[in-house]
């Protein structure tokens, strides 16, 4: 943990400690903090922008009543990251029968500034990202979107480290797989985990 | 069938387990140095950690789903304000319906337990047994005798007798002619005038009444 996220992490303990004496003003604060780096998360596990304000709702709603027993074993981003993952679960299996996944993104959705060589990158990830499970796009985008370590992806999603560590492998090992334009020198033989 | 960097070195598997820690900056110093260093002279690690920048980059774009973030606040702040009145109350009806619930019940076992308890203490008194030709029991006066008088006997005889011995008629006569007889007042009778009432001419029977046969 770098010294900026040492500085961020007492800025959210202390909106945390502010928002269990009943603070709106902390709640909101932490609220817009978080919104991006959700709302990016969550992509990865459906593309309805409703069930993401659902689930980022439902994950401030859960620490706005927990925020006082928060005990500071981890990060608060990862305690918040925890949460969402599993209102990300929960809003799978209740909206399980309809379409959360959409491989094709509407123009309307994608940002209005959006530099071509960004759109190359989005389609690029868009392609190996739609080949991996749900889990190993979780752990993909918590390890190098959010910038979480193994022991923080295991805390979010409940898991052993080793299982997170597997899982890392195999999705790396399945993006090189399907995306094979930056590959060099690559030989084939059977998946296994390290 | 899965397509993975070539390992030119023992070191290359441990370099590819590190990149995605140099990248975001976790691993330390000295690991990206020899990282850095490995890479120098290993193409296949060289173009792996190549697409992990490109993964990396890729990763850290802002979602491609809008969500307004004004909107969703005001949703979650109208939600928190709404609890109080709604939620909340609810679920601390609820909790109190069960105990209330529960208490109710605890008392209904208790009162059931208590009468329960009062019929076996009543049932086990010793019971006042009586015949079935036996006149249903009257009110015992205490020192009351049960006198049976011969039929020649005079009413005049009968008045004297329980004039002289002080005692009046309480009850009778029932079906085989026994008169009831205490003492005036609070007097109790006595074991003389047991004797007398016995010693009486006329007099067929005189037992004292007890409280139970």
């Amino acid at each position: 943990m770098n010294d900026a996220d040492i500085t961020a992490d007492a800025t959210d303990r202390m909106l945390l400690q502010r928002m269990s004496a009943g603070d709106r003003a902390a709640l909101a604060t932490l609220y817009r903090n978080y919104h991006g780096r959700l709302c990016r998360f969550l992509s990865r596990l459906t593309r309805r922008a409703d069930v993401i304000e659902e689930v980022i709702n439902d994950c401030f709603w859960i620490a706005w009543q927990k925020a006082g027993d928060f005990r500071g074993d981890s990060r608060v981003s990862t305690w918040i990251m925890g949460i969402a993952y599993r209102c990300g679960l929960k809003a799978l299996r209740q909206h399980g029968d309809e379409p959360v996944e959409d491989s094709h993104i509407p123009e309307e959705r994608t940002p209005a500034i959006d530099p071509e060589e960004d759109r190359e990158l989005r389609d690029w990830l868009s392609k190996g990202l739609q080949r991996l499970s749900t889990d190993q796009r979780v752990v993909i985008e918590l390890v190098y979107g959010e910038g979480h370590t193994l022991d923080d992806v295991a805390t979010i999603m409940q898991c052993p480290v080793g299982t997170i560590k597997a899982r890392l492998f195999h999705a790396r090992v399945k993006l090189r797989n399907v995306l094979p334009a930056l590959a060099e020198g690559t030989v084939t033989f059977k998946e296994q985990a390290p | 069938m899965t397509m993975l960097p070539t390992y030119s070195s023992q070191d290359c598997p441990r370099a590819w387990e590190m990149m995605p820690w140099v990248l975001q900056k976790s691993a330390t110093q000295e690991q990206s140095e020899w990282l850095t260093h490995h890479l120098a002279h290993c193409s296949a690690c060289r173009a792996e950690f190549v697409q992990q920048q490109r993964l990396h980059q890729a990763m850290s774009l802002p979602a491609d789903v809008e969500v307004d973030v004004e909107a969703g606040l005001q949703r979650l702040l109208g939600r928190v304000d709404a609890p109080t009145v709604q939620e909340q109350p609810l679920r601390a009806r609820s909790g109190s319906w069960l105990t209330r619930a529960l208490v109710a019940a605890v008392l209904v076992q208790a009162v059931g337990i208590g009468a329960l308890g009062l019929k076996i203490g009543s049932s086990s008194e010793a019971p006042a047994y009586r015949t079935l030709s036996e006149a249903p029991p009257a009110p015992v006066v205490s020192g009351a005798i049960r006198i049976v008088p011969d039929a020649n006997m005079t009413l005049a005889d009968w008045n004297a007798l329980l004039h002289g011995l002080q005692l009046q008629v309480v009850g009778g006569p029932n079906d085989v002619g026994a008169y009831t007889v205490a003492p005036v007042g609070a007097r109790r009778a006595t074991a003389h005038t047991l004797q007398q009432l016995r010693a009486t001419r006329g007099v067929r029977l005189a037992e004292p009444v007890t409280d139970t046969p």
